[in-house]
């Protein structure tokens, strides 16, 4: 494993995003395919934009890449898969335009199946040319399962969003990439090579230590090194994976989010943060054949106006606040197209409500 | 310092050391619900025998937190650096000083009550008031069955169930009302306040009609 790349892993935990780092880089997984981890990105890259960002979309799923059909951007000729074959180096160029003001993607499309995962060296480079892209947020959806590069982009960002459905598997898939990502990230931290591969050991559930959950790893390392376990505990604490429930029909459902980050916060030490849920909606689905971005088509629809909180707690604005006034404002340059949804339930939507 | 075993009671059920008594209960009830046998949320994480250790644990943290005397003793016990530097609404933050904030600052979703309210807010679109059936409706959102109301307020079911059907006929006097709506609304979570006016409102103006024992919701 490269040194660099374990450096800007470490970076992206230790030191906190200082103000010249560029564009702040967000990552959007869920191990598993199918919760909507497009869905979701697609929109809060199309919400983030018409709070008045700049925005990058960046599709890292070079095996299933989709984002640019639910952006309507028909399949870009330039895609990630041309920087990943060395053919073109200028990130720049690959940027498309979308219907949406403000909002651009790098698609991944064309890209040879035979090395579709881009090497450690060509992921350092990724990263960083992203981060120098003129924007203000990078957003990347990463594709399915918990490969190395997916980790790694998950571990490099500004925010690791996790995205997760309320049915097992999708549960079970979150949790397995979380703690995946969560070991990487711990070996990575650690300097001693024999505490190193202490991790390493515990990443395999069957070890023979009997080392079972990271709190018996970071029994083991104190009983080894208090300085690596100085490190670990410092580490745990910066290691926050944000949570959005996909899907969520009930009470229950929109639970969840807080029960994972409970069961984070036993289970890992770690302060998982729940940053909200999207509702199911027979809509959005419809959004995705439509090939437009649900928060764009109907802005006032509940599933959008649940996905725009989202993007607003991204920025640390409130969660509502004066959206109506921002709206308005971009909406003139926000959106090409003239919105020529029936306006669905604006009436219902009161002032104050979604606080 | 961090791990599951040494989390004190109030960190275990996840509430300030100055929560209430309703505040401890329902995190406890939830709590019940996310280390629950075949919780989704426990999936593939938590064996069976580490699951019941920690509902163990959490009833036990429940058994002292909800008798008064009982807490007050625990509270006694607890070194005094972790009762003075607690942060009242943060059980989360790191006991042991140099807290290290979140890279990029995000409010997360703040309380269970918060998304609930929001969540009833889009369920419910009958403006800011509490009829019977929204309340019927918020108990059942959050999982009370009237029965676990009755076993908290020692309000019988009875009343409970006329409550929800605005049977105000078969109702007591309103200031007895009154006293029901706002156990009912605090045991479920919902605030009092907001409750209490508002349906107290109905129950008069029905009657003041003279409208009895009739069922007035909406539907």
């Amino acid at each position: 494993m490269a040194a660099s790349m374990n450096s800007s892993v470490k970076q992206a935990g230790d030191s906190h995003r200082s103000a010249n780092r560029g564009a702040r880089l967000l990552a959007v997984g869920g191990g598993k395919g199918g919760v909507g981890k497009t869905f979701v990105t697609a929109n809060l890259a199309t919400a983030l934009a018409r709070l008045g960002k700049r925005v990058v979309v960046v599709d890292v799923d070079l095996d299933g890449a989709n984002l640019h059909t639910c952006l309507g951007v028909p399949a870009p000729q330039r895609s990630l898969a041309d920087f990943v074959s060395e053919r073109e180096e200028d990130l720049g160029k690959l940027l498309v335009d979308t219907p949406l003001a403000n909002l651009k993607l790098i698609g991944a499309t064309h890209g040879n199946l035979a090395d579709a995962q881009p090497s450690h060296l060509r992921r350092v480079r990724l990263v960083r040319g992203l981060r120098q892209l003129d924007a203000d947020i990078v957003l990347l959806d990463l594709g399915a399962g918990a490969h190395a590069s997916v980790l790694d982009y998950f571990l490099v960002s500004d925010d690791g969003i996790l995205v997760l459905q309320p049915e097992p598997t999708s549960v079970e898939n979150a949790y397995s990439f979380l703690r995946a990502a969560f070991y990487r990230r711990m070996r990575l931290a650690m300097v001693g090579h024999g505490v190193r591969q202490l991790v390493t050991m515990a990443m395999d559930q069957r070890n023979e230590r009997g080392i079972r959950t990271p709190l018996d790893l970071l029994r083991e390392i104190e009983a080894t090194d208090t300085l690596e376990a100085r490190r670990f505990v410092d580490t745990m604490r910066v290691f926050r994976p944000r949570i959005i429930v996909n899907g969520a029909r009930t009470a229950e459902d929109v639970k969840l989010g807080f029960a994972v980050t409970s069961v984070c916060k036993k289970y890992f030490g770690i302060d998982a943060e729940y940053l909200g849920y999207v509702n199911h909606d027979d809509e959005a689905r419809r959004s995705v054949s439509m090939r437009r971005p649900i928060v764009d088509l109907h802005s006032d629809a509940d599933v959008s106006i649940y996905l725009q909180r989202i993007a607003r707690k991204l920025l640390g604005l409130p969660a509502t606040g004066s959206s109506a006034g921002a709206e308005s404002a971009q909406s003139a340059e926000g959106r090409v197209r003239a919105d020529d949804g029936e306006g669905r339930r604006a009436s219902s939507v009161r002032p104050g409500e979604f606080r | 310092m961090i791990g599951i075993d040494e989390l004190d009671h109030y960190e275990l059920l996840e509430v300030p050391r100055t929560a209430t008594s309703d505040e401890i209960a329902r995190a406890y009830r939830l709590s019940q619900q996310t280390y629950g046998e075949g919780s989704l949320a426990l999936y593939s994480m938590f064996e069976n025998t580490d699951a019941e250790a920690i509902r163990e644990r959490l009833d036990e943290a429940f058994r002292v937190l909800s008798d008064p005397e009982g807490r007050a003793a625990y509270d006694e016990s607890q070194p005094v650096d972790a009762r003075s530097t607690m942060p009242p609404s943060d059980s989360s933050a790191p006991k042991n000083g140099d807290a290290q904030e979140s890279p990029v600052a995000v409010t997360p979703v703040e309380s269970i009550d918060e998304v609930l309210d929001d969540y009833d807010a889009f369920e419910d679109d009958n403006g800011g008031e509490f009829d019977g059936l929204r309340l019927r409706r918020a108990r059942l959102f959050r999982g009370y069955e009237i029965d676990e109301i009755t076993e908290v307020t020692k309000v019988s079911g009875s009343h409970l169930r006329n409550i929800e059907d605005e049977n105000f006929g078969d109702l007591p006097a309103d200031v007895y009302v009154r006293g029901f709506v706002t156990a009912y609304a605090k045991t479920i979570g919902l605030d009092p306040s907001a409750v209490v006016p508002s349906y107290m409102e109905r129950v008069l103006t029905a009657r003041s009609e003279g409208q009895r024992g009739r069922f007035l919701g909406r539907n």
